[in-house]
């Protein structure tokens, strides 16, 4: 398996193209490997692990809060399935001419991803200056309680494990990885705006040196493999029958109290009366 | 590695004498197998050993495909034919002359009878970028090198780009598709018949193929519908000399015209796009009207709607309004 | 016209047959015992320094034999190049060259060699060169001045105007004349035209791409090749390989064109006899079509500015001409300095400045191609006297009439003390007549402007002139005992046939029968004379006056010989059908055969062991090696030099240019001629016809194409070069040429060249035409192509600069 695909510039010096589309099948069948044994695991290990813990209860105390919480503002709803539409779309577009699955693809390609940047520049602005920011990031008491549940699940004597808050620590590192490949393909797809037609300035592609044009198509490329497998997984979870109601909160806002009150820390993610408006 | 070119690298030749024994030979080599037929267009490739086949599969001796025979009140050219059989064959003459005329044209005396109609119509573009080797979207790079601000893209598209700016080069292919013809595909998994405008293939759906041809395929006949044997036809290349020159643009029109009115036309265009291009908007400012001037005029007009012109070939444009023009006109090419 | 027994006559020579046949032998036909096969591995960039070569994978391979590097030459004086180069400085230049038991493997093994290369700044345009801050192709400058490497850049100059297609004449440059008052010629003219003009580089293209094998034998090196000269190459091809010329033997007994770009063979030549040491088996070496575009030279192109006055009867009173060369890497090319020379003969302006200068590219070496200077001087400037003649309502030819040289006119450079030379005949004014009656140029022009649906036809007329000999060589031959006359010829046969052609003047000279001739050429075991190259038009008059003077020689011993034997004085004899003979009784006499015989047993300077003081010593090895064969004639051409020989050609062409399409289609061309006396109307014909369609394709088609942000060149498929071709050519009927057939009065024979001298008239004529066609299509540029008219006829905005070389 190669990682790099190496072509020639037209004076023979040798000149990166971009990733190996080995990576596809290993992204797509990693994707996919992850996924089974999560579903073993799912069958064999979680019930084990309920048992175990005497399954997750809901906490008592939980009377002052509402019947139904407001987890995605429809705002946030909304830039979420923007966002999943244009991937989906690039996703298509980008790999399905490469396995095989022949179409004009690019105009569509570019103008997703052009939806896609914009979406994506709606969710900084949105997420920094609506919502609680730091609510997503992982944050130094993620890897010291990571640490404690790890220890926990290997029946070692860990300590009381404190409840999420808004955002579980999977959910977190899934943000930063969508966050780190996005970065990385709408940097560089915006950049490889300036190769094809179509754009709105004249095409150039001596706009950058082959070697950086050769960096971008990698950045690019790594970018969107790891997309296949961050979307293969996503959806496995989305429809994983225990994740369902965090799906369900994706669609229709909401969250009941008792799912809040089991999985959540009500001092880490406090609602209020209003948090039940929409 | 060094680069050498015009110096053919060995290879495995086969010479089948029928379809049966080129299919086997196809399908087991796949895409290490490449279908020489006349090597116009093969011979260039292999000896700038730019493309690598293990194993060439001669059709020479595979006579079944060379007939030109009478087909359902239509014509079946065999994929071997050469271009001179196919311009001088009395039925192609007589009611297809616009395919004769195609091919009458093509390059010089020589290749004509060397050259055959199924290469004719497969071979690959002529943009001298892809074909010197350079690492473009063509040949699996991420570049177009013929257009950028220092291209040289005389030769090159001003419609239907998507990425890649080379343009179909063959002069029988648009004749076929005026004609309304249908190739006919052999593989060892069985036959298909593609309509002639579906046989060709643009960047934005296969940016390193020009035909829907796929490894294991065979191209074995051409077939002619009745529909437009015997139709008004226009024929005309425009070309910087008269021989062993590629068309910088080409028209081939069938038009029905009864008492000065189009009843029914096909105008198809070559050299100005990455397929050759059915004009479908200059057909409908001529289809049921009066043959006049200034219907040839609008028709010419309609071909240039959404032209995108490179640094280097503006001139089609102009050249292309004009050759629709004429071929709306009729006349002597 | 003198009346000649064989001087005019048409005739089979002796090459034909084994032409037709496919017999004759070119330099890649040779075949010898374990003959190896050479590639060469060249430049993928435009100008780059080797750091590192690894042939390790390509010596492992089973049939390698020898790899030969620049590391195993000689170092060439800059500026000029060696046939393998670790600094290259065009695509396409030889770095190494491997030798392998046949051409597949030789080609594998190239590709197994690994070459890591540091690129260097480059230039394809010799005007991004002048530019301050411009790129040189060249680490040791960008031009010559005063033969010294330098470096030169425009400092001072309105760069935006050359960016709008402008040329300003106030850069520096490297060459200046001027005859009379160039500013005042302009101010006293009632028109003057101020032009910006642009003629292209251009590959060669022979037909036979450049080839060569070499094997030893007995530490004497034997070299085949393709090469336009034969004696002239020996002695270059023998520095090459680096021995002594008498440790050369060179075959070259066909050539399959040149053009210019083989006269002495070529530069890569050595490779096939320095691979063949190392490898101590015979080397071929053949070239192929791709790297014949690169280093199979060509034309320099030139960026100009003109300026031209005119009187209004249409006399011009000054003519001031500005040139930046397109040198290439290497060498310096003289295109730029015999484009004034010309322009000065055939206009013969009253005043005439030239100011130029040669800048390096990294594009492939130049060197003299058919008419150099010659062919750029027509195509740029016989469409000027057309616009000049349309303004003041003359006709083109009568215009040509009114400036035309006559007699000895003067021509070109002046020397130190402001003297212009002079050329030894110009009957131009007859030749203007010839194609005003012979060929019917008032039918043509009265076709002018005639319309046929969108297609309009053109008429154009166009004076050529152009160098046309050589002297001071030496014919040697020997009539022998079996009764032939053994003519030795030093010069190449390329094709044009004047290694025949010119021998029939010794069997002239004899009054003999030409079937009693034997030519002896195209091997330098042979012994053979000191000659001229051949090229530069130069042989007809160089060797008409060498066999003459061979002849002559050898009629005179034979008249001696019958006088010692038979009585008499040596006047009383005359030579005639392979015999001397007694005037007036013709049965006194003695056979060529007895002749020989008598002057074998004479010896001394009869049978060549005394030989004549003033030949060369080429000469003189070669006839003391025949001497004893029989009589010989042998002698320098000590004929009275005149001046400079140069011929002249009118060309009319009438063309029909599609307004819609831009198609140009030539329909006739028909030429008139003065080279002095005919020697043979066949080979005259091919050369006037061959020669103006290779003018046609300097004028419509022929060019290359870079993309400048590689330097790399894109056009290089032949076709994509689009040299000419049969079809492009009317051929419908015979096209029709007229000479003026009157000797030069500085020649015995009266014979001048006339293989250049025809291209710039078909150029000319052809781009006259084109502009009379579209009634003002002046388009300053060659070639003129498709897009050009139709982007003029649509009022397009252009798509390059017209200055811009290489697009
Ligand atoms: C100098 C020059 C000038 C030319 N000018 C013109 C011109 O003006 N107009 C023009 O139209 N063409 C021109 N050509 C192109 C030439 O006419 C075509 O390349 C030629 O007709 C191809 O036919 P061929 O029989 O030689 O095919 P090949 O070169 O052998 O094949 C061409 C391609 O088609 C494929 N192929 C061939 N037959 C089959 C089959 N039966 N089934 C599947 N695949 C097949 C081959 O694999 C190959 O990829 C020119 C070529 C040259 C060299």
């Amino acid at each position: 398996m190669e990682l790099f695909e190496w072509g020639s510039n037209p004076w023979g010096q040798e000149t990166l193209v971009r990733i190996s589309w080995d990576l596809l099948y290993l992204a797509f069948w990693g994707g996919i490997a992850f996924i089974l044994f999560h579903v073993v695991y799912a069958i064999v290990w979680l019930p084990k692990l309920a048992r175990a813990n005497g399954g997750g209860e809901a906490e008592a105390g939980g009377a002052s809060v509402p019947a139904r919480i407001l987890r995605h503002t429809s705002a946030a709803r909304f830039f979420h399935w923007v966002m999943a539409a244009a991937m989906i779309a690039l996703l298509i577009t980008g790999f399905f001419p490469i396995v095989g699955i022949q179409f004009p693809w690019v105009t569509i390609h570019w103008i997703s991803g052009v939806l896609l940047t914009i979406s994506i520049l709606y969710h900084i602005v949105h997420a920094t200056f609506f919502l609680d920011f730091w609510s997503i990031w992982i944050l130094p008491a993620d890897l010291r309680e990571a640490w404690q549940r790890v220890r926990h699940q290997m029946g070692q004597e860990a300590g009381a494990i404190r409840k999420h808050g808004k955002y579980p620590l999977d959910h977190k590192l899934y943000h930063l990885a969508v966050t780190i490949a996005g970065l990385a393909v709408i940097g560089t797809g915006i950049v490889m705006m300036a190769r094809i037609d179509g754009a709105l300035w004249p095409r150039n592609p001596y706009l950058l040196s082959d070697a950086t044009w050769g960096l971008m198509y990698v950045l690019h490329g790594f970018g969107s493999v790891l997309f296949v497998t961050l979307t293969l997984t996503h959806i496995y979870f989305a429809i994983r029958p225990e994740k369902l109601w965090i799906t369900r909160s994706m669609i229709f806002g909401y969250v009941d109290r008792d799912r809040y009150l089991e999985h959540h820390d009500p001092q880490r993610w406090v609602v209020s009366r209003d948090s039940t408006e929409g | 590695m060094a680069v050498i070119r015009d110096m053919m690298p060995a290879f495995e030749l086969f010479q089948p004498t029928t379809t049966d024994e080129a299919l086997g030979l196809l399908d087991e080599y796949r895409e290490r197998a490449w279908v020489l037929a006349g090597g116009l267009d093969s011979f260039d490739w292999l000896k700038d050993r730019v493309k690598r086949p293990a194993a060439v599969v001669d059709l020479g001796g595979v006579e079944a495909l060379r007939a030109i025979r009478p087909a359902g009140g239509g014509l079946e050219i065999g994929a071997m034919a050469t271009l001179r059989e196919v311009s001088r064959s009395p039925d192609v003459r007589e009611r297809y002359a616009l395919l004769a005329d195609a091919a009458e044209i093509v390059a010089s005396p020589q290749i004509r009878n060397q050259g055959t109609l199924g290469g004719n119509l497969a071979q690959d573009t002529r943009c001298w970028y892809y074909r010197d080797g350079w690492n473009c979207y063509r040949a699996g790079g991420t570049i177009c090198y013929a257009d950028t601000p220092t291209a040289m893209n005389r030769e090159h598209c001003i419609l239907g780009a998507s990425r890649c700016v080379a343009v179909n080069p063959s002069d029988t292919a648009p004749a076929l598709v005026a004609l309304d013809g249908e190739l006919e595909i052999h593989s060892s998994g069985g036959t298909r018949v593609v309509a002639a405008e579906d046989f060709f293939v643009g960047p934005d759906v296969d940016i390193m193929r020009m035909t829907v041809l796929e490894p294991g395929d065979l191209l074995t006949a051409v077939r002619l519908p009745d529909t437009w044997a015997g139709a008004r036809f226009y024929f005309e290349k425009s070309r910087d000399r008269q021989v062993w020159d590629f068309a910088l643009a080409a028209v081939a029109s069938a038009a029905k015209i009864t008492n000065g009115t189009v009843e029914d036309i096909r105008i198809v265009v070559n050299g100005v796009a990455p397929t050759p291009l059915r004009l479908r908007a200059s057909e409908d400012a001529v289809r049921g009207r009066q043959l006049n001037d200034e219907v040839a005029a609008r028709a010419g007009e309609a071909a240039v709607q959404g032209v995108r012109p490179l640094n280097h070939n503006g001139f089609k444009v102009a050249l292309l309004r004009n050759l629709v023009m004429r071929a709306v006109r009729g006349g002597e090419a | 016209m003198a009346d000649y027994k064989l001087i005019g006559k048409p005739y089979e020579t002796a090459d034909l047959v084994a032409k037709a046949t496919g017999r004759a032998k070119y330099a890649e036909d040779f075949r010898a015992d374990g003959m190896l096969f050479a590639k060469l591995l060249v430049s993928p960039m435009p100008h780059g320094r080797v750091r590192s070569i690894d042939t390790s994978a390509a010596e492992a391979m089973p049939g390698v034999e020898a790899i030969l590097t620049a590391d195993d030459l000689p170092a060439a004086d800059a500026p000029n190049e060696t046939s393998l180069t670790n600094e290259p400085k065009y695509e396409g230049e030889p770095i190494l060259a491997v030798a392998a038991v046949d051409e597949t493997t030789a080609a594998d093994a190239i590709e197994a060699i690994r070459v890591d290369m540091e690129p260097l700044p480059f230039a394809v345009d010799p005007l991004d060169s002048l530019r301050p801050g411009g790129p040189d192709a060249r680490l040791d400058g960008n031009t010559m001045i005063n033969r010294e490497l330098a470096t030169v850049k425009w400092n001072n100059v309105d760069w935006a105007a050359i960016d709008n297609g402008e040329l300003p004449t106030d850069g520096e440059i490297s060459e200046e004349w001027e005859v009379g008052d160039v500013e005042a010629g302009l101010a006293e003219a009632d028109m003057v035209l101020d032009e910006v003009l642009f003629h292209q580089s251009m590959g060669h293209q022979p037909m036979e791409t450049r080839t060569a094998m070499a094997y030893w034998q007995n530490g004497k090196c034997y070299l085949h090749v393709s090469t336009q000269s034969t004696l002239r190459t020996h002695g270059f091809a023998a520095r090459g390989i680096g021995i002594a010329p008498e440790d050369l033997v060179l075959v070259s007994e066909y050539c399959g064109g040149g053009f210019g770009s083989k006269i002495f063979g070529f530069i890569q030549m050595n490779i096939p006899a320095l691979l063949s040491q190392k490898a101590g088996k015979p080397v071929m070496m053949r070239i192929t079509r791709q790297d014949e575009h690169f280093i199979g030279r060509a034309r320099p192109g030139l960026q100009g500015r003109v300026r031209i006055g005119f009187r209004r009867d249409g006399r011009i009173t000054a003519m001031d001409m500005f040139a930046v060369q397109d040198n290439g890497p290497y060498g310096q090319s003289g295109d730029f300095v015999v484009w004034p020379d010309m322009a000065s003969l055939m206009y013969m302006p009253l005043s005439h400045r030239f100011r130029g200068i040669s800048v390096y590219t990294n594009t492939p070496p130049r060197s003299p191609q058919r008419a150099p200077g010659g062919l750029q001087a027509v195509s740029m400037f016989a469409p000027l006297m057309q616009k000049a003649a349309r303004q003041l309502d003359i006709d083109p030819l009568e215009l040509i009439r009114i400036n035309a040289p006559a007699g000895q006119a003067k021509i070109g450079r002046p020397d130190e003390n402001g003297q212009q030379g002079n050329v030894t005949s110009a009957f131009v004014a007859e030749i203007a007549d010839l194609a005003e009656q012979d060929l019917d140029w008032p039918a043509m022009r009265a076709r002018s402007g005639r319309r046929n649906g969108s297609k309009v036809t053109g008429v154009g007329v166009a004076l050529s002139s152009f160098n046309a000999g050589a002297w001071g060589m030496d014919g040697l031959l020997t009539i022998r005992p079996d009764g032939k006359v053994y003519i030795q010829q030093g010069i190449g046969n390329l094709g044009t046939e004047s290694v025949f052609d010119t021998a029939r003047v010794a069997m002239e000279v004899l009054q003999t029968d030409w079937e009693q001739a034997e030519v002896i050429w195209g091997d330098t075991s042979k012994h053979l004379p000191w000659s001229t190259v051949q090229a530069g038009s130069t042989t007809t008059w160089a060797h008409t006056r060498a066999n003459q003077a061979a002849g002559e020689d050898a009629k005179r011993k034979l008249q001696e010989i019958a006088a010692r034997d038979l009585g008499g004085s040596a006047d009383d004899y005359d030579v005639a059908d392979g015999r001397v003979f007694r005037r007036g009784a013709r049965s006194t006499g003695l056979s060529f055969a007895q002749a020989a015989q008598r002057a074998i047993e004479l010896g001394g300077r009869y049978d060549g062991h005394e030989l004549p003081e003033d030949i060369n010593a080429v000469t003189v090895g070669a006839a003391t090696a025949l001497a004893g064969l029989g009589l010989m004639g042998v002698a320098k051409d000590n004929y009275a030099v005149g001046g400079r020989v140069i011929s002249h050609a009118i060309g009319i062409a009438e063309v029909e240019v599609d307004l819609e399409t831009g198609a140009v289609e030539l329909k006739d061309y028909r030429v008139a001629t003065d080279v002095g006396t005919v020697i043979n109307p066949r080979t005259l014909a091919a050369q006037l016809h061959g020669g103006g369609i290779q003018g046609f394709s300097a004028a419509l088609a022929q060019k290359w194409v870079y993309d400048r942000r590689w330097g790399l060149q894109v056009s290089k498929r032949f076709y994509a070069n689009r040299p000419p071709t049969f079809l492009d050519v009317p051929h419908e009927q015979p096209l029709q040429w007229a000479a003026q057939d009157k000797p030069d009065p500085f020649s015995p024979v009266g014979a001048k060249g006339v293989g250049e001298t025809a291209e710039g008239a078909g150029s000319g004529a052809v781009l006259c035409a084109i502009a009379d066609a579209l009634g003002d299509g002046y388009f300053n540029r060659t070639p003129l192509m498709t897009d050009m008219i139709l982007t003029k006829l649509e009022n397009l905005p252009p798509a390059f600069s017209r200055l811009a070389a290489h697009v």
